[in-house]
């Protein structure tokens, strides 16, 4: 089209353009994707804006790298799909997020409008297919709707509770022009918060005598690591964590004692059994967490500080139920604290706790030197340093990886929780490192999980990302075969499992890898890896039948825990 | 012995958008297993409005409406104080206006069918009293006002 009046070319806008437009206003830097016929116009716009996109190799890794780069940075990751199957690959990267309320938006292509609903090439009803796990979604049939649709997005997934969010976009109305239509925020900023509960949860949190603070992902989501350790130190409560909480609070800390549920610390278990006040901040009582809610923590008092109001009183009834962002709930709390007497502390409490960590520390001690999980985190640890950000998969080598791994730097444990997404890992671990380019990156998985999403080492090798990778290799798909040893009789139904010469499939991307067996120089290896320009692939052969414990019988309580071999 | 009033609790809500809207919300009932005993959906002047009955102690029917209330679709919620149900319906004994005044449901007869209204936990059991030929329930909506 051509202005007559000034004699000027004038483009159109497109919906491509506005959706690029959107993003850059968004302040987005990386998306995670793969093109298709459905997504054409939106990448024949984007190489026209500085949007830096990451190739896949499987947009089930698009949705899970921009996972972790959301995760590694507070802000929504992007990741973008054609029609069809590019979007039904997306379906489990959209569920694990929104399992760990992680702010994404998944961009989708769809057919164009004449096309719907006719079951046409590569179309499907992706709205109606992801709507139980995306807080919201939109299906964008007016193109002056795109621009300001792309922006509630985002703000939808990062606003309260945050989430992953959809546009799935026909391919004619990301043809079609359209005009810039603005767009007002929907939300005000938050504001102090006051009320009753408030100086109710600050005077339980004094009054108690064996009080725990159990803090979880909802505090690493609003960047509240620094009012929860001011809390900690301002009243001497014990810290535990649910394993998103981890890295939320320094485990080098003297108040730190670890994390409970399933295949957490005995001590923490039975610490949170004796206690008589929880006070659980930015967590929901997982199932991983309570197993028996009616045997859970059964003298304690709760009170439960979660930005999400449906979670008050859904697995447990709180005492105190304060629907509030954990950073400005505690920084309240620590208000009333602050004209409030002190009486006698936890003294007693902590020393108790203490002494129920001994056995556990003399076990964990005695391992340190031999050859498995507990020297190998130890050595990830001291190669890579305090500021290594370390990605696990699922699975028994997650678990360890959570209880041997000290963690000191905060946010710097990602992991899928919820959903428990085998293949998390390494396309998670990408997001990272884009993220965070010149920081240490290591992945931990087992030789089951790494094998769902090996494709992306060609990603890594593309963008010379420096990502380590450490397999912890029992050639089971370890978690499960522990489950059939203690359930099933041992019966390992499909369990074993094989894979590739992890250091020739390196090889085959150009990049290095070792085999570490028993006898090997565990440190050795960790400290070439680390040294190394770019991926690396540690191989560890490790015990087969090494259990992680302690373990509680899904459903069980404390009381029914299992120890160790033979307990 | 008609339920326990307690047990019922309505929750109304003023959605935007239209089907998908609907989708989400039906999808949400599932999805969190809530003790869906009752829906009616209409659309006025005011938009789409949708009543359900939820059949669960009135704390957890608040806490369903918190969760209801984070949708993005939902305008508007509320738990109101009392719902009614209507139904039409015809029978051919008489003895259906001594019954309703007895179960405490307003009932009239208009064009030959019988328009009764009462809260919902009077209204099931009183129709299945009835020997009834055909009945039409238009579902809970809150009383009093229009909704949401």
């Amino acid at each position: 089209m051509e202005n007559t009046a000034f004699r000027v070319e004038y483009k159109p806008r497109t919906g491509s353009e506005a959706m690029c437009e959107a993003l850059l206003d968004e302040g987005v830097e990386h998306l995670f994707g793969y093109p298709g016929g459905a997504i054409m116009p939106f990448y024949d716009a984007l190489p026209d804006y500085p949007l830096k996109h990451i190739l896949v190799r499987h947009e089930q890794a698009a949705a899970h790298a921009a996972d972790g780069y959301a995760r590694a940075t507070g802000r929504v990751g992007v990741c973008v799909a054609t029609s069809g199957p590019g979007a039904t690959n997306l379906v489990t990267g959209l569920a694990t997020a929104q399992m760990d309320s992680v702010p994404l938006v998944a961009i989708t292509g769809q057919v164009g409008r004449p096309a719907m609903g006719k079951d046409s090439f590569q179309e499907t009803n992706v709205v109606g297919m992801t709507l139980p796990f995306t807080k919201h979604s939109f299906l964008v049939e007016d193109p002056d709707e795109l621009y300001p649709t792309m922006r509630r997005a985002f703000e939808i997934a990062r606003s309260g509770r945050p989430g992953p969010v959809l546009v799935d976009v026909p391919k004619d109305v990301q043809f079609a022009a359209c005009d810039h239509n603005g767009y007002r925020r929907l939300r005000e900023a938050s504001e102090p918060l006051e009320g009753p509960a408030l100086e109710a949860a600050a005077t339980l949190l004094l009054k108690a005598r064996r009080p725990l603070i159990l803090a979880g992902h909802g505090v690493t989501l609003s960047g509240a690591e620094m009012e929860l350790r001011l809390l900690a130190e301002r009243t001497g409560v014990p810290v535990v964590t649910t394993l998103l909480g981890i890295s939320a609070f320094p485990e080098d800390h003297p108040l730190y004692i670890g994390w409970p549920g399933m295949h957490g610390a005995a001590s923490v278990n039975r610490a949170i059994d004796r206690s008589d006040l929880l006070f659980a901040v930015g967590m929901r009582f997982d199932d991983r967490i309570t197993g028996a809610v009616d045997k859970f923590a059964p003298n304690a008092r709760i009170v439960h500080i979660d930005v999400d109001p449906s979670e008050l009183g859904k697995v447990v009834k709180p005492t105190v139920g304060i629907a509030a962002d954990a950073k400005i709930a505690m920084r309240a709390i620590l208000g009333h604290l602050d004209e409030m007497e002190d009486p006698d502390g936890c003294e007693e409490w902590r020393a108790e706790i203490a002494h129920s960590q001994e056995p556990e520390k003399r076990r964990e001690d005695g391992a340190r030197d031999e050859y498995g999980p507990i020297r190998i985190m130890a050595a990830i640890k001291v190669a890579a340093g305090e500021e290594v950000r370390l990605v696990t998969d699922v699975g028994q080598h997650q678990m360890w990886a959570a209880k041997f791994f000290e963690f000191t730097k905060k946010n710097s444990h990602i992991t899928s929780g919820g959903l428990g997404t085998m293949g998390f890992a390494l396309p998670a671990a990408m997001g990272v490192a884009f993220a965070y380019p010149d920081e240490s990156v290591w992945v931990v998985a087992g030789d089951g999980g790494i094998q769902m999403n090996l494709q992306e080492l060609a990603t890594i090798r593309d963008f010379g990302l420096n990502i380590k990778v450490a397999i912890l290799n029992n050639g089971y798909l370890g978690m499960v075969r522990q489950w059939q040893q203690f359930f099933h009789n041992r019966r390992y139904s499909e369990t074993p499992i094989t894979g590739p010469d992890y250091e020739q499939f390196a090889a085959s991307y150009g990049l290095s890898g070792r085999t570490v067996r028993e006898g090997d120089d565990v440190e050795a290896a960790i400290r070439w890896a680390q040294e190394q320009e770019g991926c690396v692939i540690l191989d560890f052969h490790i015990d087969p039948e090494a259990n992680v414990y302690p373990m509680i019988p899904s459903g069980m309580s404390v009381h029914e825990m299992i120890e160790e071999d033979g307990a | 012995m008609a339920p326990k009033a307690a047990a019922l609790n309505p929750v109304e809500m003023r959605l935007t958008g239209g089907m998908l809207a609907l989708n989400r919300l039906i999808m949400t009932f599932q999805n969190k297993r809530m003790p869906v005993a009752g829906l009616s959906v209409g659309r006025d002047g005011g938009g789409m409005r949708a009543t359900i009955v939820l059949d669960c102690p009135p704390e957890t029917a608040r806490r369903y409406a918190a969760l209801l209330s984070g949708l993005e679709d939902v305008e508007r919620i509320e738990v109101p104080e009392d719902t009614l149900e209507v139904a039409l319906l015809k029978t051919d004994t008489e003895r259906w206006r001594e019954s309703a005044i007895r179960a405490g449901i307003e009932a009239h007869e208009q064009g030959g069918t019988i328009v009764a209204s009462g809260g919902p936990e009077r209204i099931e059991p009183w129709l299945s009293s009835l020997e009834v030929e055909d009945i039409v329930r238009l579902g809970p909506v809150a009383r009093p006002g229009d909704g949401g």
